[in-house]
Order: C-alpha cells, then structure tokens, then sequence
C-alpha cells in the first residue's frame, strides 16, 4: 500500500508540475486552435459559393448569364459573363482574368479547371447553339424545347463506400497519432529525468524512496498528462468536426480509436522507460536529444514501416507489426485495416507486454545506476554494474 | 541507534571506505569529521543506499534498513537540489508527504517550519528565486518536515552567514534534545566542538577516533600551555619535548607531553619575568583533529 501511495504523490507531481506551466496551457491551446482551424477552415473556404467568370468573343448573349446560374449544380453560385477581345483569349485565360472563354462552339480553360464549371459551361453553351440550330432548321419552339430536354443528362456521384478504404485510412492516422503521441510525450519523460537528474533532486528523492517508484510514478503522471491532451484535442477536433458538419475524416476512425488507446498505453509503457534511462545517463539537457536519438530512430522506422505499407498488407509490414520496438506504430495499421490475424495481434500484444516487462527490469536498473552517477555522461554499462540490484 | 559495520566500497581504482564502523546513540548530536576525500559522504550514502557497499552494512536498532524504515529518516545531501520551478510551500509538503505524513499535516508541518526558518513571506515562491541561503533553508526544512528520527546532514553549515550558522546550530541541538540522532558532516571544527557531545572522525575510508569532545581532548597524549610572560628569554626550553605552537610578542602556544609537571613550567615562566597569563589546557577539537588525520 505504502508503495502505491508513493507512486500516486510522484504521479500527480509530474503530472500537476507540467499541467500547471503557462507552457503546457499554452502549447494545448494552439494545438487545439491549429486542429479546429485544420477542420474549420477548409470547409469555410470551401463552403463560400463559386464565383466563375466566363469570356466570351464577340457578342454577349444577354441570357447566358442566367442560364449558367441556373444550370450550376451549387446554388449561390455566381456567374460573370465578360467580352474578352478576340487575339487576347489565351492571355486571359493564363492572366486569370477569366475562367474559360467560350469562343463559337470552342470552349477554352486553363490546365486543372473545376471540372464541374466546365462541363456546366459546355452544357449551356452547347443547348443554345443547338436551339439557334434548331431555329435555323425551321423547328418550332415545342420541338426544339423537347429535343433539347433530351440531351441534359443527370450525374450521380455516389459517397464513397465505408469500409477497407476508409479504415485504412484511419489505420494510417492512428499511425501518424501513435508516433508523434510517443515522441511527444516519451520527450517529456526525458526531460523531466534529466532535470531532476540536472538539479540533483534525485538524491533526495532516492533517499526517500526507490528507484523504481520514481520510475513508475514519472510514467503514470506524465502518461496521464499524455493521454488527457490526447483526449481533448480528439474532442477539439469533434466539436470542430461537428460544427462544420463536414467531418471529412475516414468512417472507420471511430472504430480504431480503442485500437490507439490500447496501443498507447503499451507503446508509452515501453518507450518512456526506454527514454527515462537514456535520461539516466545524461546531466544536461543539451545532451538529452543525443541520448535518446537511437529511440526516436526505432520508431521512425516503424513508422516510415506503416507510411510506405498503407496500400497493403506485406510481408515486412507483417514481420514488423509482431517486433515490440516497431509493434506500437504498424500493428495498429494492420488491426484498423482489418489484416491482422487474431493470433498475430495476441502475438503482438505478448510480445510487447514481455518486452516492456524485460524493459523495466533492464532499464530501470540503468536508470536507478545512471541517475546518482555524476559527470556529464555515463555509460550504460556503469550505470548497470553501479545500480542498486 | 544507527550502526555502520565494517564499510568498504572502492569506485575503480579509488578506495573510498575501508572498513569504515561507527554507531550512533538515540538523542545524540555526532559531528562526523575528516579531511575532503576521507569518505564522510559516501557512508552518509550508504545510509540512504545511494551508495551500496561491497562488504558490510548498516543497521537502524540492530536490523537492516528498508525503504520503510528509511521514509522515518532526513537526509540533506552535501549537493542540495530540489525542484526549481516548484514553490516552496508545496515543495516541503510534498516530501513530507513521501515521507508518509497526511496531506494536510504534511502542508500543516512545511508551513510550520518554513515560517520558523524565516521563510513564511516566501511560500508561494519558486525555489529558483531565492537566495543561496534560503535555498538552503528550505532544503532544510525538506530533511525535517516529518520528524524524521535520524537526521543525516552532509556539510549543513557551508555557505551559511553567521546568523545562519547559528539557527542551524540551534534547531540541530534542538532535534537531538527531542530524541532524534542527529549525524552531520563539517569543516568548521570550533562549532562541532561547542555543539556536540560526540564526534567521529574519519581518514582514509575509516575511522580513526571517536568518542565524547571532552574524553577525546583529554585523551590527548598532548597538553597546550598558553603564557604571556614579560620576557624576551626562551623560557620554556627546558620543559621535555616542548614544541612551539605559536609565538605572537609575549604570547606564545606550546606543546607539551600530557605528563608534564605543569607547577615546574609555571615557576619557570615566573623566574623569566611577570606572568600576565598561564593556562594548561588540553588540545582543542581542531588539533585533536589534526593529530588524528595527519600523517605519522
């Protein structure tokens, strides 16, 4: 009980220490403002009506305008009709100063038009060349009306379907979540290790209490300080999300947020101790990144892992997402996408429950030697046959 | 009673306790002595298992100490540290509460004794802004807060003003009169001689003397002779084995054997002129410390 106690003080010291900086207020706030925006803005600029201007040579056809208006998919959108000189169509084009320019029965855009506006345009167009035909043919205005009803043509475009594809989608999120979660945070633990390390708090502190008490109790603060950031800039970008109404997110994605939960807490678990004993090992927050590059390394690897695996399911990808180091970044991938195999994703878990329990006790025992070492660096080794077995 | 056994730990090619063993009554204020390098601090570690020793251990009442039985003890470390960026009240609070004290008391208590220590306009302050001296302070009240029953303090006095010097001194004797056994480290030898009933002295990763001020004074084989005497005529010379400690006009330090027949040297200073002063004393701390330690 006493040792449960003792991690619950350390826990909520690392965890209100950090809380209650204006650094920590402050880098929330924008992450959550850069999140909204991400989803906001996007369907703000979006959501404004289409504005086309339409060029023509020669002479304006008075109910162009109208008809264009009338005959665009979007409502709201506005069209300006405008005369553009006969040699200074391209120019126009290119300039920008209008969207396309009709010239006869040619019609004349830039490289990469909304498709949309172009196949609207050609359709009016094209319906009033016809009707001047028709007129020139001698039909009547009934006859004319009817033939030209016959050429409009209704598009459909379906929504994607749910499914494989919108789950490895979120399957690829959860990846890009999962890395930076665990650098992000996995950085906090290593420079709260180094600096207790730095100020030499430590020895007080392990005068009074263990090494391996200050070890879990820095992991649970800091890990819950983790997870409740991660918690709300998911439901930053939800309201967000709901707010535009608009939420362009893969569907599958709420059905593999369990899947980042489960394997935040096993990746965190390995990877913070992993960090706190590279901390161990140094005494200056210069010499913090150094150390624990070689960590940041084995996960960028799983990562790039999953990045270049997301269109299917391989055999690296396979091997990958069952070694503990790269599991908490490609098993993910494979469980969102629906890949994974129910004894491979046991197999993953064990593994990496027994790695992080080998982990602790290798680690841990590094960092028990490595935090009461002076000099500015120490070697794991010294660390390991100095430690308190 | 705190008891160290037969201590030895080496770091490489450097032995830093050889066989260290001393013990500490309940209520006792021990001034543990030595010149730097001598290993003071690494058996002060080794109570707190910071340091482990190859060989030998240490006990609290005759068994050895566990990390419970460590949470009822206060360690302030030769390099003090604590958190920066933490505020002070909160800080103490927050060892004692390691320590085992209830949240309440444990903030009840740091209040207490931040305000004793002169710090009771400063608890909402970050440690970071303080001076060096009240840094120390509160280091300070970090050891104490839960009562601990063995006070260890590595060099508590270095860097203290005289006025700090003092409060320290007083709150250690204080401590010891309440029933703690207080052990701490120090250079400043004429202090340990006012403050403490015992000192153990250590050289070379052992030790080499210990006992009550006053036993290990007069169990010197040496004797000091202070004399002012209105005369320009070496006086003392005849006396067997006397050394000339200090010299100063007419003032002079000499040592002599313990068995010196102190009546003779007075009639031989009273043959030489006036005698302003005489005193026959034995050695005082620092040069029962220095007799201990220096070679041969």
């Amino acid at each position: 009980m006493k040792t449960l106690r003792i991690i619950r003080l350390i826990a909520w010291r690392d965890f209100w220490e950090r809380f209650a900086t204006r650094g920590f207020q402050i880098s929330s706030a924008v992450i959550m403002i850069i999140v909204a925006a991400l989803i906001v803005v996007p369907w703000y600029v979006e959501g404004a009506a289409p504005s086309w201007t339409v060029g023509v040579t020669g002479e304006v056809n008075p109910d162009l305008q109208a008809a264009i208006e009338a005959a665009a998919p979007e409502e709201d959108t506005s069209v300006e009709v405008v005369t553009v000189t006969d040699g200074e169509v391209e120019q126009a084009v290119r300039d920008g100063e209008v969207d396309l320019v009709v010239d006869d029965g040619e019609l004349i855009t830039s490289p990469g038009a909304d498709p949309t506006m172009l196949a609207t345009v050609a359709a009016v167009v094209g319906g009033f060349r016809f009707a001047e035909a028709a007129e020139g043919a001698g039909l009547d205005a009934a006859a004319t009306a009817e033939l030209l009803a016959a050429t409009a043509i209704e598009v459909t475009e379906l929504e994607p379907e749910e499914g494989d594809d919108g789950n490895v989608g979120a399957a690829f999120i959860a990846s890009i979540l999962l890395f930076m979660a665990i650098v992000f945070y996995g950085q906090w633990i290593l420079t709260g290790v180094v600096e207790e390390k730095a100020s030499r708090v430590v020895e007080v502190v392990l005068g009074t209490v263990r090494s391996h008490h200050l070890l879990a109790g820095k992991i649970a603060g800091i890990g819950a300080l983790g997870a409740l950031q991660l918690v709300v800039i998911g439901i930053t970008a939800a309201v967000a999300g709901t707010i535009a109404g608009t939420l362009d997110v893969p569907s599958g994605l709420g059905s593999v947020a369990w899947i980042v939960m489960l394997w935040f807490v096993l990746g965190f678990a390995f990877y913070a101790t992993a960090f706190a004993a590279a901390g161990s090992l140094v005494s200056r927050i210069e010499d913090a990144q150094n150390a624990a590059l070689p960590l940041t390394l084995l996960l960028m690897i799983g990562y790039f892992g999953a990045a270049f695996s997301i269109e299917g399911d391989n055999p690296v990808l396979q091997v990958m997402s069952l070694l503990p180091p790269f599991a908490p970044v490609t098993m993910p991938v494979r469980m969102a996408a629906g890949t994974a195999t129910a004894w491979e994703i046991v197999l993953s878990i064990a593994l990496m429950v027994v790695a992080t329990w080998l982990l602790v006790r290798v680690a841990g025992r590094v960092y028990a030697g490595g935090l009461l070492q002076g000099g500015r660096k120490t070697k794991v080794r010294e660390a390991w046959t100095s430690a308190r077995g | 009673m705190l008891e160290l056994r037969d201590l030895h730990k080496r770091f490489g090619d450097v032995v830093a306790l050889d066989g260290c063993s001393f013990s500490v009554e309940p209520g006792m204020l021990v001034g543990f002595l030595g010149p730097n390098g001598a290993g003071k601090t690494t058996a002060m570690r080794t109570i707190f298992d910071l340091v482990r020793p190859d060989r030998g251990e240490v006990t609290w009442n005759g068994a050895p100490i566990d990390y419970e039985t460590r949470l009822g003890f206060g360690y302030m470390p030769e390099e003090r540290g604590l958190y920066p960026r933490m505020r002070i009240r909160q800080q103490v609070t927050y060892f004692a509460a390691l320590h085992g004290m209830g949240r309440a008391d444990a903030e009840a208590a740091a209040t207490r004794w931040l305000t004793d220590l002169g710090l009771g306009d400063r608890l909402e302050s970050k440690l970071e802004v303080l001076s060096h001296g009240n840094q120390q302070r509160v280091q300070l009240a970090t050891a104490m807060t839960h009562d601990p029953e063995l006070l260890v303090l590595d060099e508590p006095f270095a860097g203290l003003d005289p006025i700090g010097v003092e409060a320290m001194a007083g709150i250690l004797s204080e401590r010891a009169a309440a029933g703690t056994v207080v052990v701490f480290s120090s250079h400043q030898l004429d202090l340990v001689e006012d403050l403490c009933e015992r000192v153990v002295i250590i050289d070379g990763g052992s030790v080499v003397l210990e006992g009550t001020v006053s036993g290990l004074r007069s169990g010197s084989p040496r004797r000091y002779i202070d004399a002012s005497v209105a005369s320009d005529a070496e006086w003392w010379l005849p006396l067997p084995g006397v050394v000339v400690v200090a010299a100063d006009g007419e003032h002079v330090r000499l040592a002599v054997d313990r068995n010196v027949d102190v009546g003779a040297a007075f009639r031989l200073a009273e043959t030489a002129g006036t005698v302003r002063h005489f005193s026959f004393e034995p050695p005082n701390l620092s040069e029962v410390f220095r007799e201990a330690v220096s070679p041969g």
